[in-house]
């Protein structure tokens, strides 16, 4: 489900701990506000490690090392003996943490999933490691801030690090400001990509995200928040150590996200409370008793234990709604016939010698084709004949090994698959591929977004919809549809993302005879402002929806022509369609 | 020169005890797939096994043999209490678990052995030192224990390549579900799998416990490093884990030697280079 605003109840919820937690220095002592700050400025840092994993899925950690990289800012800009200005620090603290996160971001990016856990894990251990075996800082020792940062403005100080309530206010304030800040964000354009490549980052791809810059930018945004976290802590003590970067504190940080629940930001600010709240409470004996106090991180990690296997969802998740099931409907809406629009040049698709490996194995053969500009190409050929590996080379997803890709005269080989669905190649996967936890609207939202301003992506939207006969459903959730009409949202979304040639891997793979006929029909309507290349394994669909027909075998071109004149092939029936009949 | 030869053995001694415990941890990610956080702490148990059952057993070979099975046990109790709730989970609900366990860990080490770091005897017919050159001379234990690192890796290399549990445990990083389709328990495997994982990182400490002594944060210590080898060397791969822990344990013993202040960061800057070239490991599949 794409983020939504926080619910009623959490809103007035979260308004209730704000003005509760504002209230702290009227009520409690200076250990409590101080305890209170620390934990709120911890919130800061955890929320913005909520923006990796649960909105855009990377899986940091090392975010602790961001953190640290902000703390030390501080002690960088402080002069030994007088303050430092405090608008500088914390924009040091912001700098250095962005910088930090693009250097080590430029390498992590190319990793996914377990690597990419690993990577920012070994990242933050480097940082730890510079921090504690070379002198930039006192190494191992830690560092003091001797006089804290503060703003003078004209003689008269506006802000003092060292009030401590002065300094509580202004951490909670910039807590709301990160949580405003963070929910904007999200639901920008910006977040929604953000959310697209977590659900599916191949899909963006295709539909002509470059990912890699996406996800940089998200990580460079996360750790200057980080930093400016880094940089309140460096605040409250005034005492700083190369641990705030060790990998505990990492997965502290994580350990808070999950615990509150991802992916919805305020989860994080209560995780981390909570965490810390149970910290304070099982070490204090005089409310939990000695037994229970000596030995609190036996009962601390039974508690989480206890708290990951009865709370999957993170304690947000026992206070969200649960998604209402919308009802799943039958019926299939015909196609908009009626659709009036303008034929269109499309683009056309060649290749020249067109080769790819695997080892030994010559998936593609030196293929040359030319395929014609407002057409419909089916590619048949028996299974591991490349016909998949030949789609692959045309959008980007594999490197060819020698030969040319085509567009209209422009020279696309070895472009990266975002820059050539860029230049107007929209392609569908062999296995439906789209965002399930997304409305229709939303899927193409994100096709059409990849390429075009929001509002004109809405008219394109309702366009495509209309098109693959799908208007009736914008707002149904994509997973609920049927498998067939999942083919025709994908089909919509690359109608929505403004390809002009579409390449479609099995568009018909497990449809019944009344979708097929229906998605015949919408392939040939399409044809009138698109070129289609599709592989298909359904002859009477290739027969009936098909200009010309395109025979691999092998990885070579055993035919090529329309597909009366293929059919007559001797070769080709031998090869394939006797094959084919037998079956 | 003899310096850097001392290394050479040093850096082979401990890339052959980090194999033990890497592959343990690159086994139970390849075929479980869980991200065990706390395999460093079954390191340190063993670190602090080899220190209370030496002492009643006599030296650190009967220890080693006493503490492999009783690990095994351990790893089918963790399995048990623990691990099997997560092979149907996310990732981040692994993390957190395990992250739970090392805090657990952490406190029954704490209660039992307290926070000193403790020395266990090198066995009294071990001590000598072996002369290598004119000047230059290995002590005896150091060559024993990569003998039995070498003995450990070699039979485990057996196991896998010729027997058939070996043969599910390979079909099972390959494709997990198409060894559950043709009816083989896996439960029972995983279990197993897991266990095995324990009883090796548990035998890697037992037997440095002479050279590298029982403390606090030495599971920790092994555990970033077996994480690094197994990303270098490709997950699920025994080979990998292999020709990784030598690397890192040949680059960590060099910049000892070589680069003193930067030697920490030896170890993740090959691990960089490794992924920018290769973004899956060594042996791992893209």
């Amino acid at each position: 489900m794409m983020f939504r605003w926080p619910s009623l109840p959490v809103a007035i919820a979260l308004s209730v701990v704000f003005v509760a937690l504002a209230c702290v220095p009227f009520v409690l002592g200076p250990y409590a506000v101080k305890f209170t700050t620390r934990v709120v400025v911890l919130a800061i840092m955890v929320t913005s490690l909520d923006l990796l994993i649960g909105i855009t899925g990377l899986v940091s950690f090392g975010h602790a090392a961001f953190f640290a990289l902000g703390a030390y800012a501080v002690y960088f800009v402080s002069p030994e003996s007088l303050s430092a200005n405090a608008l500088v620090a914390l924009a040091a603290g912001a700098a250095l943490a962005a910088l930090g996160a693009l250097v080590i971001g430029v390498f992590a990016m190319l990793t996914r999933g377990f690597y990419f856990i690993m990577v920012t894990l070994a990242a933050g251990q480097m940082v730890f490691s510079m921090f504690y075996d070379t002198n930039i800082a006192k190494g191992s020792d830690g560092a003091y801030v001797n006089v804290k940062p503060d703003l003078i403005v004209g003689g008269l100080t506006v802000l003092d690090f060292d009030n401590r309530t002065q300094f509580f206010y202004l951490c909670l304030i910039l807590l709301a400001t990160t949580y405003a800040f963070l929910l904007w964000l999200v639901r920008s354009r910006f977040g929604r990509s953000l959310q697209g490549i977590r659900i599916n980052e191949q899909r963006m791809r295709a539909l002509g995200y470059d990912t890699y810059t996406y996800r940089l930018a998200v990580f460079v945004i996360a750790g200057a928040i980080a930093g400016i976290a880094g940089a309140l802590f460096a605040s409250i003590d005034g005492y700083i150590t190369p641990e705030l970067a060790s990998w505990r504190e990492s997965g502290l940080a994580i350990m808070m996200v999950v615990l509150g629940g991802t992916g919805t930001l305020y989860g994080a600010v209560i995780g981390a409370f909570a965490y810390s709240v149970l910290e304070e409470i099982l070490k204090s004996a005089s409310t939990v008793g000695p037994f229970i106090s000596e030995h609190w991180r036996l009962w601390m990690g039974l508690a989480l234990a206890v708290a990951v296997l009865g709370a999957p969802r993170g304690l947000a998740g026992l206070f969200a709604r649960k998604p209402t099931a919308e009802k799943a409907s039958a019926s299939i809406d015909v196609l908009h016939r009626d659709f009036a629009r303008p034929a269109r040049r499309a683009q056309a698709l060649s290749t020249r010698d067109l080769t790819r490996y695997f080892g030994g194995l010559r998936a593609v053969d030196g293929v040359s084709l030319d395929l014609k500009g407002n057409l419909v190409h089916a590619i048949i050929g028996p299974n591991g004949a490349g016909k998949t590996t030949f789609i692959n080379l045309l959008s980007g997803e594999l490197k060819p090994n020698g030969g040319r890709v085509l567009i209209d005269d422009i020279d696309i080989t070895g472009w990266p698959p975002h820059r050539v669905a860029r230049s107007g190649i929209g392609r569908s996967f062999q296995r439906t591929n789209i965002f399930p936890d997304f409305s229709l609207r939303e899927n193409c939202g994100l096709a059409a977004e990849a390429r075009l301003p929001t509002g004109a992506a809405a008219e394109r939207i309702s366009h495509a919809l209309a098109v693959a006969g799908l208007r009736d459903r914008a707002d149904t959730t994509a997973g609920q549809l049927s498998s067939g009409e999942q083919r025709q949202l994908e089909i919509a979304m690359l109608i929505a993302s403004g390809a002009d040639l579409l390449l479609l891997d099995e568009p018909l793979a497990g449809m019944g005879p009344e979708e097929t006929q229906r998605v015949v029909a919408l392939l040939r309507d399409l044809a009138r402002d698109h070129t289609i290349v599709l592989i298909e394994h359904d002859m009477d669909a290739v027969f009936a929806a098909a200009d010309t027909l395109t025979v691999l075998v092998q990885g070579r071109v055993l035919a090529h022509g329309a597909p009366a004149d293929v059919r007559g092939n001797d070769a080709v029936r031998e090869a394939y369609l006797g094959e084919a009949d037998a079956a | 020169m003899d310096l850097v030869l001392i290394q050479i053995l040093n850096g082979l001694q401990y890339g052959l005890l980090i194999f033990l415990a890497a592959s343990g941890l690159t086994l139970v990610f390849g075929i479980l797939g869980i991200i065990n956080l706390s395999h460093g702490s079954f390191y340190m148990l063993g670190a602090y096994a080899a220190l209370t059952l030496t002492e009643p057993l006599g030296d650190v070979f009967r220890a080693l043999a006493v503490g492999i099975p009783l690990a095994f046990l351990f790893g089918l109790a963790i399995e048990w209490l623990f691990i099997r709730h997560l092979y149907k989970r996310d990732h981040l609900q692994q993390v957190l678990l395990t992250f739970a366990m090392i805090l657990i860990f952490n406190e029954v080490q704490q209660t039992i052995w307290g926070s000193h770091p403790h020395s266990i005897p090198t066995p009294p017919y071990l001590t000598a030192s072996i002369r290598l050159t004119e000047t230059l001379s290995y002590p005896v234990y150091r060559l024993v224990l990569t003998a039995i690192c070498v003995a450990l890796a070699l039979a485990m290399v057996i196991v896998v390549q010729y027997t058939r549990v070996g043969r599910l445990i390979r079909a099972a990083e390959s494709n997990r579900e198409m060894v559950e389709t043709l009816g083989f328990d896996s439960e029972l495997l995983f279990r197993f799998v897991f266990a095995t994982g324990v009883a090796l990182a548990a035998a890697a400490g037992i037997i440095a416990a002479p050279v590298e002594s029982a403390y606090p944060g030495i599971g920790d210590k092994v555990l970033i490093i077996s994480f690094v080898v197994v990303v270098i060397g490709g997950i699920g791969s025994i080979r990998g884990a292999f020709v990784g822990a030598l690397l890192i344990g040949l680059a960590d013993a060099m910049g000892k030697v070589f680069l003193p202040s930067l030697a920490s960061v030896m170890i993740y800057a090959v691990m960089a280079l490794v992924l920018v070239l290769r973004p899956a490991g060594l042996f791992g599949r893209a």
